[in-house]
């Protein structure tokens, strides 16, 4: 046994050692003779095609899902710039492109930033100003922009990011069971009578109301600032020059509209409300779980879409209100050129396209949701198509009343600082103090923390922050 | 009858406990493997299906695995990440156990003096932050020209897997024989010839092991790529976190594009465990 | 006994190698260690100091402000955030329990597939599964899918036995999460114990036998000292690599009271919404200073492994 034994190992020995050699051969040939296909970034138009070659950062939504795969035949084919597309996660495109951004990293020559950060980076002078090329191309139609979606992009009539989608929020609800339940609900509701009627149709089986309860500023921080705004509520003064004055979670305002929210939830709210947010709702929805739901309007797409479960079954009404006339927030993925890319006009040429009255209507008959499923909320002649307003009949008026009601200037009942923003706070700091607060509020929700532990700690977050 | 732990029983009773030991050793690998058999069950179902209450039965469709693997142009496809991600991995495994083995040698069988400290030194290089190393990384990074390249990456997971290797080599070198090591050398044979003939193939079990964590790590490392390389350059977690949306159901998606993800490391598991088997360490060299 | 002579003794036999041998001169042995230790200087000294010099300014980039020399300003804040004592208490918690049952399990797996059985390669390879998925996709089936209150599978299972239903991520964030850690880690201490058992020479275990030990006895007395090392070095890395979890922190509860740790505490810091580089590198100094004086003393004191002790 003992020879076979022995020429095994030798045996074996010899054969690691040659592929050992190999394999370091090979590292020194692909290490050196590196990257065809991963080029030092593409951005500035390096000629590939007549057209030029651009690097667009987006976010991984299902519009942007559609725009990317049209984009070879609807765009590269007419003008023979090639798009490449990193398809990101929302915190990660975060991260990176602000970086980048902000650290003239030149990695992408078109990014999707949100309402957020658009005024912030435009004042800051990171971003290209779009205001001139908008207004020259006719085939853009400036004019057709939203106002309240084009303001928010904008600092001082200065245009900063087209946009390519925008949203607001509103309530969502199935009539049929409130008809079952004898209850119609009102035009323009306030909050004390929305949540009477989820306490009203809550059951075992079906929640009353499904509110958002997950951590992030864009999540939690999102439906319960609105919530916040109504109530008279707010998370800082603002000084005369707009900058931040004093934290004000620990005012009466503040405490009342969290423990409305709380409160909600706890007797009417859904499952697991603590991990929830739009999909998780979405998901409880549209399995009947939940009677309404409190969201951004996009989701009545999907709640329409042909392979929904509650399809035709649903009503829609306006953001509750308490003390302000509106309440639903205005947000929007847009894009924008960083300000010292090499070749902004390849650049503006992709955006004039991507978020032209154009695309809209092409959209329309290709992408695989139909015309529900196209980019909403960002143009007027949006809601003139006659195909779209068929087959969006049932939520479009709700959604551009929405769009165009949502208070971006004077969201609550006193001044804010900074830039303006209804469902966040114009300032810099808002991301990191909103996402700290909210797993203090998600944690209230979970009954993890009591409601006044949990203030004490935001207004502690709150207060590092201006002076 | 190598391999068994045996007992001193009687044939008939030795094969019924075998039988026991097998039987819950299958439950215990089920119980584990639960989890990933339902995200393979996931990724052949409609979203619908997904996201709502569990469901064995339901028409299982291929849809989800060519909504992922349809390559459009411009977006990162499959076969592009996955070819990024078995060079970058590939190249550093293999760079790392080339580094790895000649360190452990010097440290575990003719240890330098102060080895204790260059071990030390190896694994406190992996206490800071990923979060704080990135920011320097990435400044490095673009002012050598390297963000958004596979070499970048390489490199990277070389040095994020060589404290690792060195250690697990390490703790398999110490077992080698004292004896065997002499009589190599006495036969004359320098470090390589020792390498080849006596330490690598007693313990080629360590190796594989070192050597499939290394490909692990590697593989499934998605925070330095995607923050180096999200242009371009791009690896297969990136591909897979594509997938992830805020507006709409993806349950379904993702675990098909984590199924095809994890193919490649399954195949270098079953290579790996392959050579995990008790030898016979003595006979090796008389 | 034959026993004796397949001890070894490395390091305090080892390391008294004769100098006067012509194969012993010091830049010799070191040679082979140069390149390894010279990559790992160059690849992560670099980025370390340059922690420490941010760590010593002001550096925010939103919203962007010069970059000035502040000096030890930023430590001093620290003794009081009470978020980073909090964040320090959960990631010992998570790092400590998730280390302790996966090398619990993961020793338990190893032992029971070392012996033949019907199907041993295939168990063994479906068992390393777990370990090969992206942490978050881990964290995102095991939240929806397996612990959602509503849709998840546990939840299922526990009311088909009458239970009410549990929102585990929700009501216990720590707990879901070491859960999902321990899933994920069991496998790869599973691969250590394993190949820990396989360097342990048949013959030995085959003398044992004809020598008249049960097979308890065997493992308590030559297996089980046999692997003591092993666990050590599974403990030692399993901890390093448990330290840095923040995929599923991020994933599974996005932060909170009792589930960010340090990662995701310093995360958020910086690239994660609060942009302040300066304070986040001085919490990660903090961090590694912290954690060079535990491993000093877990590894020179608690250890077998550096002591240079027998193996075997």
């Amino acid at each position: 046994m003992t020879p076979t034994l022995e020429l095994g190992w030798r045996h074996r020995s010899r054969r690691i050692l040659p592929v050992l050699v190999v394999a370091a051969i090979g590292l020194a040939a692909v290490a050196c003779g590196d990257d065809d296909s991963a080029e030092p970034s593409g951005a500035g138009g390096s000629e590939s095609g007549e057209g030029g070659e651009i690097t667009v950062a987006i976010v991984g939504n299902p519009q942007m899902e559609d725009i990317s795969a049209l984009t070879p035949d609807l765009f590269t084919a007419e003008t023979g710039i090639k798009v490449n597309y990193s398809v990101l996660e929302e915190g990660t495109l975060r991260e990176v492109v602000t970086r980048d951004v902000g650290g003239g990293g030149q990695q992408f020559d078109v990014v999707m930033i949100g309402m957020y950060e658009a005024p912030q980076f435009g004042a800051n002078g990171w971003l290209t100003d779009l205001t001139p090329y908008a207004e020259d191309d006719d085939s853009y139609q400036f004019d057709d922009l939203i106002p309240t979606v084009r303001d928010g992009l904008s600092v001082e009539g200065k245009m900063y990011a087209s946009p390519f989608y925008a949203e607001s929020s509103f309530l969502m609800y199935r009539q049929d069971v409130l008809e079952a339940a004898g209850i119609t609900m009102p035009d323009n509701p306030t909050w004390d009578e929305v949540a009477q009627i989820a306490r009203t149709v809550n059951t075992d089986d079906m929640a009353g109301i499904c509110l958002r309860g997950k951590p992030g500023w864009g999540d939690l921080g999102a439906s319960f600032t609105t919530v916040l705004n109504t109530f008279g509520g707010t998370w800082w003064t603002a000084t005369d020059d707009g900058s931040v004055g004093e934290a004000q979670v620990d005012q009466p305002e503040f405490k009342q509209a969290l423990q409305f929210y709380n409160d909600l939830i706890q007797d009417a709210g859904e499952d697991d409300a603590a991990n929830a947010s739009f999909n998780e709702c979405l998901a409880q929805y549209q399995d009947g779980k939940v009677a309404m739901w409190y969201d951004a309007t996009v989701a009545a797409g999907t709640l329409e879409a042909d392979d929904s479960p509650v399809k035709g079954k649903n009503g829609y009404v306006t953001a509750p209100v308490k003390e302000t006339d509106a309440s639903g927030w205005l947000w929007s993925w847009a894009l924008a050129i960083p300000q010292n890319s090499p070749d902004p006009d390849t650049a503006w040429q992709y955006i004039s396209w991507a978020t032209g009255p154009d695309y809209i209507k092409e959209a329309g008959t290709q992408v695989p949701g139909g015309w529900a499923a196209i980019p909403p909320g960002t143009r007027a002649s949006t809601y003139e198509i006659p195909e779209y307003q068929e087959a969006a009949s049932a939520f479009a008026d709700a959604t551009l009343e929405a769009m165009e009601a949502a208070p971006i200037d004077d969201p609550g009942t006193t001044p804010r600082p900074g830039v303006p923003g209804v469902q966040y706070v114009g300032i810099p700091e808002f991301q990191d103090v909103g996402n700290r607060c909210t797993e203090q509020f998600s944690s209230v929700i979970a009954g993890q923390t009591d409601i006044d532990a949990a203030l004490s700690a935001c207004q502690d977050i709150a207060s590092q922050v201006g002076g | 009858m190598a391999g068994a732990a045996g007992a001193r029983l009687g044939v008939g009773e030795r094969r019924w406990v075998n039988a026991v030991l097998g039987a819950v050793a299958w439950l215990a690998t089920l119980l584990f493997f639960f989890p990933v058999f339902w995200m393979v069950l996931s990724s052949f179902k409609e979203e619908q299906d997904a996201n709502t209450s569990p469901k064995l039965l339901f028409s299982p469709t291929l849809d989800r695995y060519h909504d992922i693997t349809s390559t459009t142009s411009g977006l990162l496809s499959f076969r592009e990440a996955f070819f990024n991600s078995f060079w970058v991995v590939a190249v550093s495994t293999v760079v790392v156990l080339l580094l790895a083995i000649p360190a452990a040698y010097a440290l575990a069988i003719r240890p330098v003096p102060k080895w204790r400290d260059v071990l030390f030194f190896f694994i406190s290089t992996k206490f800071l932050p990923v979060v704080a190393a990135i920011l320097p990384l990435w400044i490095l990074a673009r002012n050598l020209g390297l963000l958004n390249t596979r070499l970048v990456l390489m490199i990277l997971y070389t040095g994020m897997n060589l404290p690792l290797a060195v250690w697990m080599l390490w703790s398999f070198f110490r077992e080698i024989p004292r004896e065997l090591i002499e009589a190599a050398e006495i036969d004359g044979a320098g470090l390589r010839g020792q390498l080849a003939s006596v330490i690598l193939p007693i313990a080629l079990p360590g190796l594989a092991a070192t050597a499939l964590l290394c490909v692990i790590f590697a593989w499934n490392e998605y925070f330095y790529a995607v923050q180096l390389n999200p242009a371009s350059g791009s690896t297969i977690p990136i591909w897979v976190t594509t997938n992830i949306s805020t507006r709409g159901n993806f349950l379904a998606k993702l675990s098909a594009a984590s199924v095809l993800a994890c193919v490649p490391v399954v195949l270098a598991g079953w290579l790996a465990q392959k050579r995990m088997i008790r030898g016979l360490s003595m006979g090796a060299i008389k | 006994m034959q026993l004796d002579t397949v001890r070894q003794q490395p390091g305090a036999a080892l390391g008294a190698a004769p100098k006067h041998d012509g194969l012993h001169r010091p830049w010799r042995q070191r040679f082979p260690l140069l390149p390894a230790l010279a990559f790992t200087v160059l690849l992560t000294q670099v980025p370390f100091v340059m922690n420490i010099w941010y760590s010593l300014t002001d550096w925010t980039i939103v919203p962007p402000t010069p970059r000035t020399y502040i000096g030890l300003d930023n430590y001093r804040d620290l003794p009081d955030d009470q978020f980073f004592r909090d964040a320090a208490r959960v990631s010992v918690v998570m790092t400590v329990s998730a280390v302790l049952i996966s090398l619990v399990l993961g020793t338990l797996l190893a032992v029971l597939l070392d012996r033949k059985f019907l199907g041993r390669g295939v168990a063994r390879t479906l068992l390393i599964t777990p370990f090969l998925i992206m942490p978050v996709v881990a964290g995102l089936i095991w939240k929806n899918q397996m612990f959602s209150g509503l849709y998840g599978v546990v939840n299922w299972v526990t009311a088909r036995l009458g239970l009410d239903s549990i929102e585990f991520v929700s009501r216990y964030p720590l707990e879901s999460i070491v859960v999902v850690l321990v899933w994920q880690w069991t496998p790869f201490m599973m691969l250590i114990m394993l190949a820990g058992l396989q360097s342990q020479p048949a013959e030995v275990l085959e003398a044992a036998k004809v020598d008249g030990a049960s097979a308890f006895g065997t493992f308590r007395q030559l297996t089980l000292p046999h692997l003591r090392p092993y666990m050590e070095l599974g403990t030692l890395l399993g901890t390093i690599y448990l330290i840095q979890v923040f995929d599923h922190v991020a994933v599974m509860t996005g932060g909170g009271p009792n589930s960010t740790n340090i990662p995701y505490f310093v995360y958020q810091r910086s690239i994660g919404g609060g942009w302040e580089f300066g304070k986040a590198s001085a919490y990660s100094i903090v961090v590694v200073v912290v954690s060079i004086v535990v491993a000093t003393i877990a590894l020179r004191v608690v250890s077998r492994l550096l002591r240079g002790e027998q193996i075997a």
